[in-house]
């Protein structure tokens, strides 16, 4: 299942407090990131993951309906071989990519907004951040996938119900990451002088709380993404799929249930094979981001 | 403070956090879209044995009643029954319980005794190529998916190799030192899929709070003395680094758990994770939330019993 992150892949360097420096500062991280084979690489395959799954109509027909060709290897006919009803692997696999980055997107993108949102209202407000900080510790000291299987059991397997269900217990692991920056931005200078100008606190938050904590906000994108991306796939392998969208976790899934998953290596090997490249992606872009991010790695 | 007191705050935390697991069942499964009734009552039944089942569960009354009732059955072992086997769902699980307990034990030791070698290796040779390798099967190592790890080695050692069984936990019909044997066996892969999945993290720690306390003046004063390097690292720097990466292994616990289920379900090993996987097959919720809440609170335990443990072996602990 998913682990936590390392430790590289974590806030390593203090806040950018001005907004003013923001571009030039962006552009520099821009410039050493492209310096970073593997950071490029992985942007690379990200991008490749994104457009087939934009272009999976074009890529593949739907794989639906039985074939009169069950299991077979890897062919000229069907590069990724059959499954158990003749269904095309390659199809499947490309309609999964299509319903992994979905699941990827919207999951990561609520928790990060929800997640963030707590996370700087509870470093701005201190009463409300004890609160805040005993439900993430708790919350990520339980067993998660245990309880996102009963919960998406319950309400019955959809993709906007893996949507949700993952979304609800990836934002803490955000709130967590993004509150520790943000306990060090609202105690620095410029923030008490927002005070002095106005009482709109909403605004402060907005205006200067919000961009200094930025950038851990890109990296839990990325790093939520992935998460997401496994825990879609486990509750999908655990049967909890959607059972009328095609994801790599149901390949898996499936080639399971038929028995096949042990005669057949090509049905377990290319969605094992799509889910490794989009988190591995996805873990070296966050440690590559912030090795750019890092001035000492800015080249004069 | 005192160690009485230290040991007193880690119990209650150990209880706070189980009671907000309790609860937030209690509310996910009452505020859901979902029939609440699910969880206890079976939608096969009559219509008539049905509402028996719910007035007998209070689940006609009002919220914070069933909230009331729910916590005082929970106190008394009462977990529900399991819809197709008929029995309590805490007998169902108990006998589960010590092989998931057994797997997830031996993977974290394995992680353990894997990964502090590893983490030393490559934090000695901090930026050449040794240090590169191990961060990168660290990352890798990380952005492994549980299922995938398990039918890979299921496929090599098991089905082609043939050094390991492919599925269970124990050989029927052999008793004595051989069971204990197949125990064994039949334990390799599973735990090994799972630490692998472990490992990545764990290693990255070590390497990185390793190289943190190589930094520190300590070290520098021991190298001053003259002590040698290997020394110094072994029985100085690694001493102190221990201590926060094996923390770490307290607080993925739940995500091991995660692990957990999906490795039994590959290996179709009898524990908990396997009784998840058929649980869900035949939507059978007694036992999903069951199983939750059964290993909610064994992660808890395992978590206050460290912490404590931590505490007595280093001060520093207690007073942070």
């Amino acid at each position: 299942m998913t682990t936590p992150l390392p430790e590289s892949a974590l806030v390593d360097s203090t806040p950018e407090p001005s907004a003013i420096g923001a571009t030039r500062a962006s552009r520099a991280t821009w410039r050493a990131f492209r310096r970073m084979p593997l950071g490029m690489i992985s942007l690379g395959i990200l991008v490749a993951l994104v457009l087939v799954s934009v272009l999976a109509p074009v890529l593949a027909p739907y794989p639906a309906g039985y074939g009169m060709d069950v299991l077979r290897p890897p062919s000229a006919a069907h590069v990724f071989g059959t499954d158990a009803l003749g269904r095309d692997v390659y199809g499947e696999v490309v309609w999964g990519t299509q319903q992994s980055v979905l699941v990827a997107v919207a999951a990561s993108a609520i928790a990060i907004a929800f997640g963030t949102v707590v996370a700087v209202v509870g470093a701005y407000v201190p009463k409300l951040d004890a609160l805040i900080s005993v439900v993430v510790d708790l919350t990520l000291s339980l067993p998660v996938l245990p309880l996102m299987i009963l919960i998406a059991a319950l309400v019955g397997p959809s993709t906007s119900t893996i949507i949700l269900v993952v979304a609800a217990f990836s934002w803490p692991e955000v709130t967590r990451l993004v509150r520790s920056q943000a306990l060090a931005v609202v105690k620095l200078p410029y923030v008490d002088a927002a005070r002095l100008m106005t009482r709109n606190h909403a605004w402060i938050v907005g205006r200067h709380v919000v961009p200094a904590v930025t950038p851990v906000i890109v990296v839990s994108v990325v790093v939520t993404a992935s998460r997401a991306v496994l825990s879609a796939a486990g509750l999908a392998f655990l049967g909890l799929g959607d059972p009328t969208t095609w994801s790599w976790g149901r390949i898996l899934y499936e080639a399971q249930q038929s028995g096949a998953m042990v005669s057949a290596w090509w049905l377990t090997l290319f969605p094992s094979l799509a889910i490794l490249a989009l988190v591995l992606s996805a873990t070296l872009l966050s440690i590559a981001y912030n090795d750019a991010r890092n001035p000492r790695n800015h080249a004069r | 403070m005192s160690i009485a007191l230290f040991v007193l705050r880690r119990l209650g935390r150990g209880i706070l956090t189980i009671w907000f697991a309790v609860t937030v069942t209690f509310l996910l499964l009452r505020l859901l879209p979902g029939d609440p009734a699910l969880a206890v009552a079976s939608p096969n039944m009559t219509e008539e044995a049905r509402a028996t089942l719910l007035q007998q569960y209070g689940l006609d009354q009002p919220l914070l009643t069933q909230y009331v009732l729910y916590l005082g059955r929970l106190f008394q072992g009462d977990l529900g029954t399991s819809f197709t086997q008929s029995i309590p769902v805490l007998d169902v699980l108990m006998e589960r319980l010590p092989w998931t307990l057994l797997l997830t034990a031996t993977a974290l030791v394995l992680t353990v005794v894997i990964g502090i070698p590893l983490g030393v290796l490559a934090a000695s040779h901090k930026g050449a190529f040794l240090d590169r390798f191990v961060q990168i099967v660290g990352v890798t190592g990380q952005s492994l998916f549980v299922p995938s790890v398990g039918i890979v080695l299921l496929l090599v050692f098991g089905l082609n190799l043939g050094w390991f069984p492919i599925g269970g936990a124990y050989t029927d019909g052999v008793y004595g030192g051989e069971w204990y044997v197949s125990v064994l066996t039949h334990l390799v892969l599973p735990a090994l899929s799972l630490t692998l999945i472990q490992l990545g993290s764990y290693v990255l720690t070590m390497r990185a709070t390793l190289i943190d306390a190589l930094g520190d003046d300590y070290v520098t004063l021991a190298k001053a003395n003259g002590l040698s390097p290997r020394r110094i690292l072994w029985k100085h720097a690694l001493r102190n680094a221990l201590l926060p990466a094996t923390t770490l292994i307290g607080l993925q616990l739940g995500f091991l758990v995660g692990g957990a289920v999906l490795t039994e379900t590959v290996f179709a090993y009898p524990g908990i994770g396997r009784g998840i996987y058929e649980a869900v097959t035949q939507l059978d919720f007694p036992v999903l939330q069951g199983a939750f809440l059964l290993l909610a609170v064994t992660v808890v335990a395992a978590n206050t019993l460290t912490d404590i443990t931590y505490g007595f072996l280093d001060p520093r602990v207690k007073t942070s």
